[in-house]
């Protein structure tokens, strides 16, 4: 067994964290971000995943931003004092779609977002968008490997 | 302004100009100013915000340019803040200072009247004294009544209010809401469809959608006239209102065409739920008095559960394809994605 991470198209297999409280959303979301070669994580709160963060900093988190014990822009906020916590390019889940809403978010330092509910095309897309890829493929062309 | 900035600031209206021609947001200064700002790139925090909307196909209305005018651009952010403090604390001096006049009035002259009686208090005999006091309980019961007065012009103010609110939420409902038949219109429909669905994958319960279409509709139309048409599209909207629970959704998502969203639903129950529709109409006719006579009304159905993770699009074309599968198959039935 080698010890290098296994390797994808991407490069080294890189991590992505799905954040939200709801169990069908993981599943759903592990589900179709795992056709990409890119590790799954889950946290089902805010706090969990601060826990996870600090034992390994993914390179994408998808993040609802409604949840229980931490919620969305608390998780953000403490993400980002973190050392290393800039690293992690985050997509925030949202079914308002409202400016001010959005304003909020990415003032606290969020990077992207997706609408709920989402389809697979959407979050994969937003996902890949959203890694900072070592390979010379554009996005659309990983997506399209991947069809 | 040197050469260099006149021909920079040239590129950036330009680029101004065919974001405006591309979205097709009319030209008005204000939103010109808008995505001028954006080409700017003096304003990160804009630029951030509009490029996430384009990335996820948001359409550019009126209502998102407003907010992000309002949100970003800090001369409008001032302006308006300023506007609404100053608006509104004109209309609170204003009721306090009319308050105030009619209280002052009243104190006034319940305290004339009280310091005439006091005045009168001493000299008087023990049975003026009776006299006093009834003057003094008289006055005080005016002065209750004058209160009650200002008061009540108060909750008449009040009531306005509520009235306006009702006016504006009844205009905000005429919105999402068909003209002909009650039911909620297409624009409703498409926004209820993601929420709904936004919230089955959150909660991971069943989603149901019903598409139905009336049977030979273009034959009434023919035989009876466009007027009876509508009637029959009124009775088809009240027969399915009464056929789903309180937190089911009905709309008319077409000409002649329906659609329900049934929550927390099966697709089993869902199917159910439409062949009860269907018995509805054979049970309970029409009541029109028509040459010829009117035959009974059917409908065709199909049903398509949400796949969660789908998208929209895909899961109203199975029910779509469900609904033309039962056209296919004889019409007056029910077919299940």
């Amino acid at each position: 067994m080698s010890d290098q991470p296994e390797s994808g198209v991407l490069g080294p297999r890189k991590l992505c964290l799905v954040v939200d409280d709801s169990a069908t959303v993981r599943r759903v979301a592990g589900r179709m971000l795992r056709e990409l070669e890119i590790d799954v994580d889950e946290a089902s709160d805010g706090q969990i995943a601060l826990e996870k963060c600090l034992r390994l900093m993914p390179e994408v988190i998808v993040l609802d931003w409604n949840m229980p014990v931490l919620n969305g822009i608390e998780f953000l906020r403490s993400l980002r004092k973190l050392e290393d916590g800039e690293h992690p390019r985050v997509v925030f889940c949202t079914t308002n779609a409202d400016v001010e809403h959005l304003r909020e978010a990415f003032e606290t330092g969020a990077n992207d977002y997706i609408m709920k509910p989402f389809d697979a095309l959407t979050l994969k897309s937003k996902v890949l968008k959203n890694i900072r890829s070592e390979s010379n493929c554009t996005a659309g062309e990983i997506l399209e490997a991947h069809r | 302004m040197t050469l260099e900035e006149s021909i920079e600031t040239r590129c950036i209206a330009d680029l101004a100009f065919s974001n405006l021609q591309q979205l097709e947001i009319p030209a008005t200064p204000e939103y010109y100013a808008l995505w001028y700002e954006y080409h700017a790139g003096l304003n990160p925090s804009l630029q951030h915000t509009i490029d996430a909307l384009i990335s996820n196909r948001a359409t550019f209305d009126q209502k998102t340019l407003d907010d992000l005018r309002a949100n970003f651009l800090s001369l409008e952010k001032e302006k308006r803040a300023i506007h609404e403090t100053s608006a509104r604390v004109l209309e609170t001096l204003k009721e306090v200072v009319a308050v105030a006049d009619d209280a002052n009035k009243d104190a006034h002259t319940f305290g004339d009247a009280l310091s005439d009686l006091a005045a009168t208090a001493f000299g008087r005999t023990i049975g003026n004294l009776t006299e006093l006091i009834e003057e003094l309980v008289c006055e005080s019961q005016k002065m209750a009544g004058r209160s009650e007065y200002v008061s009540i012009r108060m909750r008449a103010s009040a009531d306005k209010i509520v009235a306006l609110e009702e006016n504006l939420e009844n205009a905000l409902r005429q919105a999402s809401v068909d003209g002909l038949t009650g039911v909620a219109n297409r624009k409703a429909f498409d926004t209820t469809l993601r929420r709904f669905a936004g919230e089955a994958m959150n909660s991971g319960d069943d989603l149901a959608l019903l598409m139905i279409d009336i049977d030979h509709f273009k034959r009434v139309n023919d035989t009876w006239g466009h007027p009876t048409g509508d009637s029959i599209l009124r009775y088809l909207a009240v027969a399915l209102q009464q056929s789903v629970r309180g937190e089911d959704f009905v709309a008319r998502y077409g000409g002649e065409e329906f659609a329900i969203l049934l929550p927390r639903t099966g697709i089993v129950a869902a199917a159910t739920v439409a062949d009860n529709i269907r018995q509805c109409l054979l049970r309970e006719p029409p009541r029109l008095d028509l040459v010829p006579p009117m035959t009974p009304i059917t409908v065709s159905i199909g049903v398509a559960n949400y796949d969660h993770g789908e998208p929209l699009t895909e899961w109203i074309t199975r029910a779509d394809t469900a609904l033309y599968r039962a056209k296919k198959e004889g019409r007056d039935c029910v077919r299940s994605a």
